[in-house]
């Protein structure tokens, strides 16, 4: 599923069937190659939703037990939501020095959060297991063997 | 092997493996005569930051490429002082080969050096050579004024006034980075048949 494609869905509490909010933003953590949170819009109160409290990631609406699962995030989370670590609209470097152009997208697997692909504004998809960096500069994946 | 004009890599930014730009290249110190990189020194990124204390040696440099300066980290930065004396005490002036006079070994003027083309191998590490000069070419090469490029061995002697070369460097001489890396591999090729 493409980070384009996912932003904009609903999220919806089992517990009592309303909608809590809307996919904003995803957090990604490089080590990990995985969205760790979602940033929701439209909430009551908090607007991080970790990965680990959604119940589903399905085609239609992101559903999660109840609405308390929402809130900060948490440290860790916090760490990674800053703009630095941003991966959509990064210039994206090769681990030679080598530019080659801008993230576009990123695919990845909603059962399991993990990244599957970034999706280069020249054309190329480069597998998530490049990836090697997200930082104030660039998105660092490694060189094509 | 990928050759570069030493000019292109200044303001390069210094990028980590996590994507973050520590800084950006200021300077190149040259070491053993002129002959090798021996590292760089640094100014912060941005339009109003200045010189940095820290410079960057080149065992430290993961790779050097065409759009940014990787490292492994910010902890691989050094004081810039450490690099230029390293650099110094490897035969190097430690400082510019720029507006240095490139003399044939037969005494003839060939011009002024005006940019150091480099070699970068990632086959073998990513090892950086310095493999020639951009001159402004002096009478003797008939080029009067003109900018070319001049292969050089692969020790030369410098002084920090002169360069010396060998006379047949002249029939070396190339105008753009496409095809000098043949010039610099015959020429090299030459000099080693003939010792």
């Amino acid at each position: 599923m493409l980070f384009s494609d996912a932003k904009g869905r609903k999220v919806v509490s089992s517990a009592t069937a309303a909608t809590v909010g809307k996919v904003s933003r995803f957090v990604v953590d490089p080590a990990t190659r995985a969205v760790v949170a979602l940033e929701l819009k439209k909430t009551d109160g908090g607007d991080v939703l970790r990965w680990s409290d959604i119940t589903a990631f399905g085609a239609d609406a992101v559903t999660v037990a109840d609405q308390g699962r929402i809130g900060d995030g948490g440290e860790d989370v916090k760490a990674l939501s800053d703009k630095a670590h941003r991966v959509l609209g990064k210039r994206v470097l090769t681990s030679s020095g080598d530019e080659l152009g801008k993230v576009d997208d990123v695919d990845f697997d909603p059962r399991s959060g993990g990244l599957t692909a970034l999706l280069v504004d020249n054309g190329d998809e480069v597998t998530a297991g490049r990836l090697l960096g997200v930082g104030s500069y660039a998105v660092v994946v490694r060189d094509d063997p | 092997m990928r050759l570069m004009r030493t000019s292109e890599i200044t303001k390069r930014p210094v990028v980590t493996m996590a994507g973050d730009d520590v800084a950006q290249i200021k300077d190149i110190v040259y070491a053993a005569g002129g002959g090798r990189i021996g590292g760089f020194t640094l100014a912060g990124r941005g339009l109003f930051s200045g010189p940095l204390k820290e410079g960057l040696s080149w065992e430290s440099v993961s790779a050097l490429g065409a759009d940014a300066v990787m490292i492994r980290d910010e902890h691989v930065l050094q004081p810039a002082k450490e690099v230029v004396d390293a650099s110094r005490a490897s035969g190097g002036s430690g400082a510019n080969v720029l507006g240095s006079q490139v003399l044939s070994d037969a005494g003839v003027d060939l011009g002024v050096v005006r940019d150091v083309v480099v070699a970068v191998d990632s086959a073998t590490g990513g090892h950086c050579d310095v493999v020639g000069y951009e001159i402004e070419a002096s009478e003797a090469l008939g080029t009067q004024g003109e900018k070319v490029l001049i292969p050089l061995p692969d020790t030369i002697a410098a002084s920090g006034e002169h360069l010396m070369v060998p006379a047949s460097a002249k029939e070396f001489v190339g105008r753009d980075l496409a095809g000098f890396g043949a010039a610099v591999e015959a020429f090299r090729a030459q000099l080693g048949g003939a010792s």
